[in-house]
C-alpha cells in the first residue's frame, strides 16, 4: 500500500471515533438529571404560569427538544440534527456569552479566541521539547554526574508539583521580584496582536509555566530512552569505530530513540491539552481553555458540547500526524 | 529467546559481588526480593516512608473525626463539660507533664469550626501553619483533610483498576469479538482529554443526590471512564501469558477458563499492576485536587483541594492559607511517585540503568 493510501485509511478512520465521542456526549446529556431548559430559562421572570409555559415551550421548540406541535423529539433525532450541524461546522449559540441579548455563535467565539491557545501552546511546546532534548542528552550521557542527579530530583519535584500551582508559584515569584502577576487584562490584546509589546509580555509568564509542565514530563521520558539505547550493541560498534561522542549520540543513539518518544507524546496530548487549560484559566489567558472552563461554570451547554467535539478531534488530528511522522523517522515500519 | 540468550553470555562475566547477591537471594520468594531491592533504593524508601505517614494520618483523622462520640465514651479521648468548645471534642489537646492542668497544648481543632476573630493569623506557636481566612486552624484542616483527599485518590484508583483488570483480561484471553468492541471504546475513551471529560460530566451531574455528595458522583464517573489504560496492559499481559506452557498444562487438566485467567495469568502479570496502581493514586489524587481548584469540587467537603481553591486568591497577601494545602497535595504526589518509581525498578529489573 502508498504511503497516499495508508494516510487517507488513517483519516477516515477519525470519522467512528468521532460519532462514537459525540454519541457518548450526547447520551452523558441526556441521562443527566434537570432540565436544561430550566437551566436555559433561570434569567427569565414570569409572574404566572401561562408566560412561564409560553417561555419554557419556546425556550424548548428553539433548542430542539420539542418539535412544532409540542411533541418530544426522540433522542435520536435530534443525535442526527447535531451531526448535521456539526458538519456544517455549526455548533450552535452560547448561552454564557452573549451579545445584545442574544447568544453568540460558538464558531465565531472560537475561531476569534483559538489564535491564543494556538500561540501559547505552539510556543511552550516546541520550548519544552527543546529544552527536554537537552536535559534528556546531558543527563544520560553523562550518568550518576552531580548534573545528572541534580537534574533528574528537579525533575521528579517538578513531575510532582501540580502544574495549576506551578503556575501560581511562578506568579508570587514574578510579583516579588519584578511587581508583575502577570494576569492578562485588556491592554494585553490590543490589535493588531502582533505588534503589540504588551502581548509578548504578558506571555512570557504563561509560556514559561505551561514550558516547564511539559518539559518535566518529557525529560524523563528523553533520558530514558536514551539510557535504554546507549546500552545497545551497535552503540559500542559505533564507538569502536571511533566516531566521537557527538556523532554517536545525535546521529545513531537519539535518532533511534526518536520513536518511543514520538509515540508517547503523541498519546499524551490530551493531558498537555488539560495544562493549557489549567494555565489559561490561571493566567485569565483568553484562549479555548479559559472560555470552557467559564462555560462549565455557567452550565453553558453548548459551548461544552463543542469544546468536547474540538478538543478530542485536535487529539485525533495530533495522533495522526503522529502516525505519519512515523513512517518519516523509522524506515522499518510498513503501512 | 533472545533474553535467555543473553542471560546465558553474561553468566560467565559477573563479578564476585554479583554472585554473593545471588547467593543471599537463592531460595528468597519473588516479594522478598522486591522487598530487598526496595530497601536499597534511598528515594523509593523515602516515598514508602512519605506514603506510610500520610495513610496514617489519614486513618487517624479519620477515626478521630468520624468516632469521636464513642471515643469519648470510652474514655479514650478526654471531653470537658464545662469548656464549651470542648464539648463535641472540638479540641485535641496534647498535656505534657510539667504543663499547666487547665492549659493543654491544642493540638488540632475541629475542622468545622473556626473563630471568627482568630482569621488570617500567620504562622506561629499556637497555630504553626497559621489559620485561614474565617478562622480556621490551618493544621487541623490538613489534618482531617487527608482523609479525603487520599481516600479518593485510592478508592477511584482501586475501582479503574478492578474494572480495567476484569475487562482487560477477558478480553485478552477469549480474544475475537469481545476484544474488538473493547478496543474500539477504549479508543474513544482515550481521545477526551480526562481532566475536561471529568469537567463535563461534573457539571452535568451535579445535582444527582447519593449518598457521599458530589465527591461520589465524582468518584463513580472517573472509574467509569478512567479504565482504558489498565485494560490495554492487562490485555496485552494476557496476549503473550496464554500462549505459554503452564497454560497448555492446565488446560489439559481439565481447568476452567476463569480458573485459568484468575489463578493462573492473573498472579503472573501482577507486577505490571501493582505498578499502575502506585503511580495512577498519584495522578488521581492530582487530577481530584486540580478538578477542586477550578471550582468543581465539594465547596462542603474538608479536602486539600477545596481549600487550596479557597483560599487561592489570598496567595499574594497571605500566603500560608493556600500554600500548605497544595504542599501537602505535592508530598502525596511525590511520595507515590517515588515509591512507584522504585517498585518499577523493583519489579522489572530490566528497565534499571
Amino acid at each position: 500500500m502508498s504511503l497516499k493510501g495508508f494516510i487517507i485509511r488513517r483519516t477516515i478512520y477519525i470519522v467512528p471515533v468521532m460519532l462514537g465521542i459525540t454519541l457518548m456526549n450526547f447520551t452523558l446529556i441526556n441521562v443527566s438529571p434537570g432540565d436544561p431548559v430550566v437551566v436555559r430559562l433561570g434569567l427569565i421572570h414570569c409572574d404566572n404560569d401561562d408566560c412561564y409555559n409560553a417561555a419554557y415551550n419556546g425556550e424548548a421548540i428553539e433548542m430542539g427538544l420539542l418539535d412544532s406541535d409540542f411533541y418530544t423529539v426522540p433522542w435520536f433525532n435530534r443525535y442526527v440534527d447535531f451531526v448535521n450541524d456539526l458538519l456544517h461546522f455549526d455548533l450552535g449559540n452560547s448561552w454564557y456569552y452573549t451579545q445584545a441579548g442574544e447568544g453568540v455563535p460558538i464558531s465565531q467565539i472560537i475561531s476569534e479566541r483559538a489564535i491564543y491557545t494556538v500561540v501559547l501552546n505552539v510556543l511552550s511546546f516546541f520550548f519544552s521539547l527543546l529544552l527536554a532534548t537537552a536535559i534528556g542528552v546531558v543527563s544520560a550521557t553523562r550518568q550518576n554526574s552531580f548534573w545528572d542527579r541534580s537534574l533528574t530530583v528537579a525533575m521528579l519535584l517538578g513531575y510532582s508539583m501540580p502544574l495549576f500551582w506551578l503556575a501560581k508559584l511562578l506568579m508570587l515569584l514574578s510579583f516579588q521580584l519584578f511587581n508583575f502577576t502577570g494576569v492578562a487584562n485588556k491592554d494585553a490584546f490590543r490589535k493588531p496582536l502582533f505588534l503589540n509589546p504588551n502581548f509578548y509580555k504578558y506571555l512570557i509568564l504563561p509560556t514559561i509555566a505551561l514550558t516547564l509542565g511539559g518539559l518535566v514530563f518529557m525529560a524523563r521520558l528523553v533520558r530514558s530512552q536514551l539510557l535504554e539505547i546507549l546500552r545497545q550493541d551497535y552503540i559500542t560498534t559505533a564507538k569502536a569505530k571511533g566516531l566521537d561522542n557527538r556523532a554517536v549520540i545525535y546521529k545513531h543513539a537519539f535518532r533511534n530513540g526518536l520513536l518511543p518518544i514520538v509515540t508517547i507524546i503523541g498519546n499524551s496530548l490530551p493531558g498537555l491539552l488539560a495544562g493549557s487549560v489549567m494555565i489559561e484559566a490561571v493566567f485569565g489567558w483568553p484562549g479555548l481553555g479559559t472560555v470552557f472552563l467559564e462555560g462549565a461554570l455557567f452550565r453553558d451547554y453548548p459551548m461544552m458540547m463543542a469544546t468536547n467535539t474540538i478538543f478530542p478531534l485536535l487529539f485525533l488530528v495530533a495522533r495522526l500526524l503522529t502516525d505519519i511522522t512515523y513512517v518519516f523517522i523509522d524506515p522499518r515500519i510498513r503501512y | 529467546m533472545a533474553t535467555a540468550e543473553h542471560e546465558q553470555s553474561t553468566e560467565f562475566l559477573l563479578d564476585e559481588k554479583t554472585l554473593r547477591e545471588i547467593e543471599t537471594m537463592k531460595g528468597a520468594g519473588q516479594w522478598s526480593i522486591v522487598w530487598r531491592r526496595i530497601k536499597k533504593d534511598k528515594m523509593g524508601m523515602l516515598g514508602l516512608y512519605i506514603v506510610i505517614f500520610l495513610i496514617l494520618m489519614a486513618f487517624a483523622s479519620w477515626i478521630l473525626l468520624g468516632f469521636d462520640n464513642w471515643l469519648t465514651s470510652q474514655g479514650a479521648l478526654l471531653g470537658d463539660p464545662s469548656n464549651p468548645a470542648s464539648l463535641n471534642n472540638l479540641y485535641i489537646e496534647l498535656w505534657l507533664p510539667g504543663m499547666p492542668a487547665e492549659s493543654p497544648l491544642v493540638l488540632f481543632q475541629h475542622p468545622r469550626y473556626h473563630f471568627p476573630e482568630l482569621a488570617k493569623l500567620p504562622p506561629s506557636f499556637a497555630h504553626p501553619f497559621g489559620t485561614d481566612g474565617i478562622g480556621h486552624d490551618m493544621v487541623s484542616r490538613i489534618f482531617f483533610g487527608a482523609t479525603v483527599s487520599l481516600a479518593l485518590g485510592f478508592i477511584g484508583q482501586m475501582t479503574t483498576v478492578i474494572i480495567g483488570t476484569f475487562l482487560g483480561s477477558i478480553a485478552g484471553f477469549y480474544g475475537g469479538f469481545i476484544d474488538e468492541v473493547l478496543q474500539r471504546i477504549i479508543e474513544i475513551l482515550y481521545s477526551m482529554p480526562g481532566f475536561i471529560l471529568m469537567i463535563f460530566i461534573i457539571v452535568l451531574f451535579e445535582d444527582v443526590n447519593i449518598p457521599g455528595g458530589r465527591y461520589a458522583v465524582v468518584v463513580i464517573f472517573f472509574s467509569l471512564i478512567g479504565w482504558g489504560g489498565t485494560a490495554l496492559i492487562v490485555r496485552s499481559n494476557f496476549f503473550s501469558l496464554k500462549q505459554q506452557d503452564f497454560v497448555e498444562a492446565e488446560r489439559a487438566l481439565g481447568a476452567s477458563d476463569m480458573r485459568i485467567i484468575f489463578k493462573h495469568i492473573l498472579p503472573n502479570s501482577l507486577a505490571p499492576l501493582i505498578i499502575i496502581v502506585t503511580l495512577g493514586i498519584a495522578n488521581t489524587i492530582f487530577l481530584f485536587a486540580a478538578l477542586a481548584f477550578f471550582g468543581f469540587g465539594d465547596p462542603n467537603a474538608v479536602s486539600w483541594g477545596d481549600d487550596l481553591n479557597k483560599w487561592q486568591n489570598d496567595l499574594l497577601d497571605y500566603p500560608w492559607m493556600p500554600m500548605f494545602p497544595a504542599l501537602f497535595i505535592f508530598f502525596t504526589v511525590l511520595g507515590f511517585n517515588l515509591l512507584g518509581d522504585a517498585l518499577r525498578d523493583a519489579l522489572d529489573p530490566r528497565l534499571k540503568d
